[in-house]
Order: structure tokens, then C-alpha cells, then sequence
């Protein structure tokens, strides 16, 4: 194990008093891509106790526009239900590596002209970093380089429910 | 091995990229498909000459991304094996100090295989 549900839930704890500390009076919106922030982002929403709302949008994922043989662009499978001009967006990540999915939100979200716009992340590899411009405000965790599986980290769709966060062992 | 070379979107070269394996071809449609411009082998930085002016030492990073005034080498041997080009990097920035340059090790390209589902087999 890597991290206990106690330590998720502290740190989450924490990261929500900083938000609402920051964003007392603007009402934010959290915006989570599915699917591996769902758990992350039900915790943090619950442990900000200013008025905000929540949304979700879906991206195509890499591998699974491989699989159909053409080579595409990244696009939006679920869009935001509501607009965002003029709002807080306050976008929920899983992880943070490369930057390259970030980078494409806050582009693609910078253009419909919110408020703010900015980003948590509960875990942050930052040394695997492309793209290093982002608004990354909030993070949990700093990790290794491990692959995590639990609490919404998945493995082949396995896994998610799990409470603490593991470390996945791969045989080589 | 001839390599595909798809028809890229946010490849800001002038020539055809000529990959030299599978794992810098999967680098550039990961990029690609996020939308980020990028540049392949653009610059070629000196870093020896002899007396003459001649160039002893040279290095060539894989990719250039232009937005993030970034260049990134991609190398699919061992961490434990790249000491030469470990030491081709830091002499680099000893020459270069402005220069932002990243090496994305063999670990760090089984990673992004992990999470896209490259295809780095063949």
C-alpha cells in the first residue's frame, strides 16, 4: 500500500480548506475528467464547504483512438453541461505527468473565457513533465514512479473501488 | 524496418520526420494527438570543434516543442545504459545554459506505453 484511506483523506481534507480559503465568494466549479478522478473529486467536493458546483466532461482517450486505426486528435467524448464564462473553473485531475491532456483542457476551457482557471491534482509526477506552463494550484501528492492502482486509479477497469492507493507491481 | 509516418497534424517541420525507432514514432503521435506543435531534430548543437573549427561533437535532440521552448531526447536503452548520453547532456548545458532539454529514459517511455497503449514491440 502507498497511501492509507486515513492519508487520502487528511491531505483531501487539507486541500479542500486551501480551496475554499482561495475561492471564498466566487463560487466555483469543479470540472473532473472522468473516469479516474470520480473518487477524488466526490472527496474534495465534500470537504469544501463554500457553495460550488460540479461537472464532468470525457475525453477520448489515446488508446482508444489507436485501437480504431485512424490517427486523431484528441476530442471530447461528454462536453461540460454548463457554461463557463465568466465562472471559477477550478478543473479536479487524477495524475499529472507528461501535462499533455492538462494542457489540451486549459486550452480547449481557456476559449469559452471563465473567470479563472485553474487545477488540482492529487497526484503530481512532475519530473515527467512536457508541457510546464499550467495552472497547477493545488497538489496532493508529489509520487514516484510507480503505476497506482485504488481509489479510482484503475487497472483494465479494475480496481477503482479499492479505498488506499497501491502500488502496482508489474513483472518484467 | 520502414516505419509508417502517418499524417501528422501538429508537426511544424518542413521535411518528412525519419524516425529512427518505434518508440520516438509513438513519442511524436502522442504529441500529435494532444495538439502540441513539435519539430523533429531541428537543431544540431555543437559541442566540441577542434582547432580548426571543425566539429569533433555534436548532439542532435529527437524532438523540439516550440511552445514549451523544450527539446526532448527519447532513448530506449537501459537508464543504467546511457551514460554517454547522459554526459552528451551535460555538456550541453554546460554550452547551453538557456537551453531546456529533457531525456525521456527507456522507464519513462514504458510509462507512456503503459498509459496510452503504445505500440513499441516492433
Amino acid at each position: 500500500m502507498y497511501l492509507s484511506r486515513e492519508e487520502l483523506r487528511t491531505r483531501v481534507r487539507e486541500l479542500g480548506r486551501e480551496i475554499e480559503r482561495d475561492y471564498d465568494g466566487l463560487g466555483p466549479m469543479l470540472v473532473a475528467p472522468l473516469k479516474a478522478s470520480l473518487v477524488f473529486v466526490a472527496d474534495l467536493s465534500r470537504a469544501i464547504r463554500i457553495p460550488h458546483e460540479l461537472d464532468f466532461l470525457e475525453l477520448a482517450s489515446y488508446a482508444a483512438s489507436a485501437d480504431t486505426g485512424g490517427h486523431a486528435r484528441v476530442r471530447l467524448l461528454k462536453d461540460l453541461d454548463a457554461e463557463i464564462v465568466g465562472r471559477h473553473v477550478l478543473i479536479v485531475e487524477d495524475v499529472i505527468d507528461t501535462g499533455l491532456t492538462l494542457n489540451y483542457l486549459c486550452k480547449t476551457l481557456g476559449l469559452r473565457e471563465p473567470a479563472s482557471l485553474a487545477a488540482v491534482t492529487l497526484l503530481d509526477r512532475p519530473y515527467r513533465r512536457l508541457v510546464d506552463d499550467l495552472p497547477v494550484r493545488y497538489v496532493g501528492f508529489t509520487v514516484p514512479d510507480e503505476l497506482f492502482v485504488g481509489y479510482g486509479f484503475d487497472l483494465q477497469e479494475r480496481h477503482r473501488n479499492l479505498p488506499d492507493l497501491h502500488v502496482l507491481r508489474t513483472e518484467s | 524496418m520502414t516505419l509508417e509516418t502517418p499524417n501528422f497534424q501538429a508537426y511544424r517541420g518542413k521535411e518528412p520526420p525519419r524516425f529512427a525507432n518505434r518508440a520516438e514514432l509513438e513519442c511524436a503521435k502522442v504529441l500529435d494527438y494532444y495538439g502540441v506543435p513539435w519539430d523533429y531534430e531541428p537543431t544540431t548543437f555543437v559541442l566540441e570543434s577542434d582547432e580548426e573549427g571543425r566539429i569533433v561533437e555534436a548532439f542532435k535532440p529527437d524532438f523540439y516543442l516550440p511552445e514549451q521552448d523544450l527539446y526532448v531526447e527519447v532513448t530506449v536503452m537501459k537508464q543504467s545504459l546511457v551514460t554517454r548520453k547522459n554526459r552528451k547532456l551535460r555538456k550541453l548545458r554546460e554550452r547551453y545554459p538557456d537551453v531546456r532539454v529533457k531525456l525521456f529514459y527507456k522507464r519513462d517511455i514504458e510509462r507512456l506505453a503503459e498509459r496510452y497503449r503504445l505500440e513499441l514491440a516492433s
